[in-house]
């Protein structure tokens, strides 16, 4: 191999905090050849980012690093601030996760590319403008020059994320450092940003230092992966053998914690994930589920014909001029001991069905019954006792508890608001509840910043299941959750739903996760079930087009089964009708048992 | 192209670096605010005040409100100087022969009474208010919102002015008329707080676990309500007292017998340029460090619960 771009020896960085020095990255050695792929794979906290931002002397006052990072025969540790001002945004150039907010609002997107090039490569005015008309047409922005003038508020989270690669590529950069550059993208668009990240690698030749937590981008993209945990580097080698064979515990047991999709070929119900000693880095096998659908009952949950529309009002007398169509003549049924998933990008309408059914929002038309009770039409007091029966879990444990209240309060409060039990009893029951979703009864006396994410979300499975419900709309309720936390945590629910005979309704983006823990799958698309069956017949046989192109976007962690893909470049449509539109009735043909896909959509859609 | 990766940068690093140590919020505020020298330099002059006045019947000389106390050919004697009874005035006395050291802390009393009576009171029914209309949202939050509005458009003093011409003169009516000039703030803080607080979702999660609306809105959002509601009513008892000054000092708040600083000030106002400083200058500067320390303590207190700071 050659010589490398850029190479790191003993990097540690410290973090002033109260004080006192703290080392989030220690001694931290990797190296990226020309032309060579390097992804930095970690979970939160694991350092990954600051080793990024250490490269780039991005870190403010309050951070220093020691070591060594050689790029160009030049130590950027000790380069002087102009002469890596020079290096930065020139050299080496950089994508960061939040397309949204990586543009300057305010300005025009011609005028934040051109600005690069003008201080960088002392291009004039005119000259410049053309070169980003270059640089956009080169990221595949369609009808680039026209664009240059528009804002960045008109352009789509993936459109954006492109314009500042365009503007990460002004300079013909040897290094391109990508921080976790799809995770805030819908998988479709992901899928786009990583085929022209590739593609684009191979047309400048130049090197990427790549950061993510997915295993599947990693399988997808690199030559090489650099394993973080808990600040150091705890593995570094070829992706492939990584993959096949690694030798770190942690990095096994990260590797088992993560989805597959097509794992479950073959499989009859869903399968919990395996655990790994991590001292040992040993598989120990795990029970396999029981068969906990209840076939014999009627289903705990009927939607029938289910429509939310959000008005969309103008002007001073705020009339209606259209409606945002986010539900849009849905059912399904759910039974006791089972989970159905609704799966979708964002905006398709899938959190709407869920907060419409436990009526978090009102529903404009359609039924819903829980328990066999009509939800749209029950008065308070109804509406209280299906609620008991029907609970909500929610995507951002951060948010979903109130930090001013006790976790042992929050959990006990339904019961005692309810009257169910009284307060020593409600304690006793706090206890145990705790206990069974994995975490000490001890703990009841804590405030909820002094758990980890993970942590919260148990809890708040804890507080759900507290009014003992028959269903549980889980709302991505791992989304926001660490690989090895999120495996858990489907554990648990897992085990949940065979002790409790629970119904999940499961509300993911993630096709991966939504394999392993369904039964059956609704895949949603602007407000419309596009194709509803058990969970191997959608996987194994997707009938619908964008149930395919869906799973042809998700990254595989894999790297022996990285594929050729055909990706289209289309945006996510947006369900926003004008006033007085009138949505086509909706046909659905069987393909398969209990396997339905939409039909007028069909040649359309794709 | 710098710009944006530096301003992403820092909040990389921010993130990165939160490491948040556990301790309740109540503790961590009095600490900062004892940390910030301004802050502790406006705490310890409220807190000599606030002492001095409630101890006011122990520590003054005098009862300024007892006429037969007073003993007219005293009036406007220097500071220092001594009585006819033999009693040396310390501040001087003013024009009826009243001891204004001793006046100055019964001032101090009403002044602070009144302005912690209708902060409270205003703070009670502007936080109902505002939690309702928050709350229940459509045209009750529309009708709620435009009396604050219309209310907030009218200069506060002439609405004061107007209740004590209807009212009259005491305590009680400068009180409820300081109230239905200062709730409407309270109102515009708690509904704007409330409004994010009730779109959380631990709100959502409250209202799909059933809780009744009560529970919610008083267990769930005030709770977090709380610390704008905190600076704005520090600021707001400053402005009460003020205003309440402002009021006695053009005579219509409270009687010529039971001064208040304002009062005070307005008495010594006539004699200010005859060479009688001292029965307008003492509780003046009373008052100016009361205002000041209060307003040091809720500058410093909007800084720490600035909840872009919490993080």
């Amino acid at each position: 191999m050659t010589a490398p771009i850029l190479s790191i020896s003993g990097l540690t960085t410290a973090f002033k905090v109260d004080s006192e020095w703290r080392d989030v990255v220690r001694d931290v050695s990797f190296s990226i050849a020309a032309r060579e792929t390097v992804a930095v794979v970690g979970e939160s906290g694991s350092g990954k980012s600051v080793t990024a931002m250490s490269i780039m002397r991005l870190l403010g006052p309050n951070a220093r690093s020691t070591g060594n990072i050689e790029f160009e025969g030049h130590d950027l540790l000790s380069l002087p601030a102009k002469e890596m001002q020079a290096i930065r945004g020139n050299r080496i150039g950089m994508i960061f996760q939040e397309p949204m907010t990586s543009l300057n609002p305010v300005l025009k997107i011609g005028d934040q590319i051109t600005e690069v090039l003008m201080q960088h490569k002392g291009l004039n005015h005119t000259a410049a403008m053309t070169e980003a008309a270059r640089l956009l047409d080169k990221v595949r922005i369609p009808s680039a020059k026209a664009r240059l003038n528009e804002y960045p508020m008109s352009f789509s989270g993936g459109m954006r994320q492109r314009v500042v690669i365009a503007i990460a590529l002004a300079c013909e950069p040897r290094l391109l450092i990508a921080d976790e550059p799809t995770t805030a993208l819908d998988v479709t668009i992901q899928a786009q940003i990583l085929e022209l990240i590739k593609t684009l690698q191979r047309e400048e030749g130049m090197s990427v230092l790549f950061i993510t937590h997915d295993m599947g981008v990693v399988a997808e993209i690199s030559d090489r992966t650099v394993v973080m945990y808990r600040g150091e580097v705890v593995e570094t080698d070829t992706t492939k053998h990584i993959f096949r064979d690694a030798a770190h515990p942690y990095t096994r047991a990260l590797l088992s914690a993560v989805p597959q999709l097509g794992s479950m070929i073959g499989e009859p119900r869903p399968l919990r994930f395996p655990i790994v000693d991590m001292a040992t880095g040993e598989v120990q096998p795990v029970p396999r589920t029981a068969d906990t659908v209840r076939m014999d009952a009627e289903p705990i949950l009927k939607v029938d014909k289910l429509v939310t529309r959000f008005p969309v009002r103008k002007g001073i007398l705020r009339r209606t001029v259209g409606n945002i169509h986010a539900v849009e003549d849905v059912s399904f049924a759910l039974r006791a001991g089972e989970t159905l998933s609704l799966v979708g990008e964002s905006g398709c309408g899938k959190s709407t069905t869920g907060r419409s059914i436990i009526r978090l929002t009102d529903m404009t038309s359609g039924t819903v019954e829980i328990g066999g009770r009509n939800v749209a039409r029950a008065g308070k007091g109804e509406l209280a006792d299906i609620r008991r029966n029907a609970q909500m879990i929610f995507q951002d444990p951060y948010e979903s508890l109130n930090p001013r209240i006790r976790i042992g309060d929050a959990i006990a409060e339904p019961m005692i608001a309810h009257g169910l039990l009284n307060g020593a009893q409600a304690r006793q029951r706090v206890g145990s509840l705790l206990e069974q979703v994995g975490l000490s009864p001890s703990m009841a006396d804590r405030f909820p910043h002094e758990f980890s994410g993970g942590q919260r979300q148990r809890v708040c499975i804890a507080r759900a299941l507290a009014l003992d419900p028959k269903l549980i709309v889980a709302d991505e309720a791992v989304s926001a959750l660490d690989v090895s936390i999120k495996a858990q945590v489907i554990n648990l629910m897992l085990d949940l739903q065979e002790q409790l005979g629970l119904g999940y309704l499961f509300i993911s983006h993630d096709m991966a996760v939504v394999e392993r823990i369904s039964h059956r799958v609704a895949v949603m698309y602007m407000g419309e079930i596009v194709e509803i069956g058990p969970r191997h017949a959608v996987f194994e046989n997707p009938a619908h087009a964008y149930t395919r192109k869906l799973m042809a976007a998700v990254p595989i962690a894999d790297p022996e089964r990285r594929r050729v893909r055909h990706i289209s470049n289309d945006e996510i449509r947006s369900p926003y009708h004008n006033a007085g539109y009138l949505p086509s009735e909706h046909f659905y043909r069987e393909v398969g048992e209990q396997h339905f896909v939409l039909v007028d959509s069909l040649e359309t859609a794709a | 192209m710098s710009q944006p990766i530096e301003k992403a940068a820092s909040v990389h690093a921010g993130m990165e670096a939160a490491a948040s140590p556990a301790s309740s919020p109540l503790r961590r505020v009095v600490v900062s605010l004892l940390g910030d020298r301004l802050a502790l330099i406006g705490t310890i002059v409220v807190g000599i005040l606030v002492v001095v006045a409630v101890l006011a019947p122990v520590l003054a000389p005098q009862n300024p409100y007892d006429l037969a106390q007073l003993d007219i050919m005293d009036g406007r004697l220097a500071p220092g100087e001594q009585g006819i009874s033999g009693m040396t005035y310390l501040l001087g006395t003013d024009d009826q022969g009243r001891d204004l050291f001793s006046a100055i802390l019964y001032g101090l009393r009403t002044s602070i009474l009144v302005g912690l009576a209708s902060a409270a009171i205003a703070l009670a029914i502007g936080t109902s208010i505002g939690l309702l209309s928050a709350y229940a949202g459509g045209r009750a939050d529309a009708v709620l919102m435009r009396i604050v509005d219309i209310q907030l458009s009218f200069p506060a003093i002439l609405i004061a002015l107007i209740f004590l011409a209807i009212l009259g003169q005491g305590v009680d009516k400068i009180i409820i008329a300081l109230v239905v000039t200062q709730w409407a703030y309270y109102a515009r803080t708690v509904r704007g707080s409330a409004l994010v607080e009730s779109k959380r979702a631990y709100t959502d999660a409250a209202r799909s676990l059933a809780l009744s609306d009560r529970r919610i809105i008083f267990r769930h959002i005030l709770p977090n309500c709380v610390p704008p509601l905190i600076v704005v009513a520090t600021m707001r008892v400053a402005y009460a007292i003020m205003l309440e000054a402002t009021l006695s000092f053009l005579g219509i708040g409270l009687p010529v017998t039971e001064p208040s600083l304002g009062l005070l000030i307005s008495n010594g106002f006539e004699y200010l340029l005859s060479g009688d400083y001292w029965i307008s200058f003492f509780p003046g500067i009373t008052l100016l460090l009361l205002i000041v320390g209060i307003n040091l303590i809720g500058d410093a207190l909007r800084d720490i619960l600035n909840p872009r700071r919490e993080g």
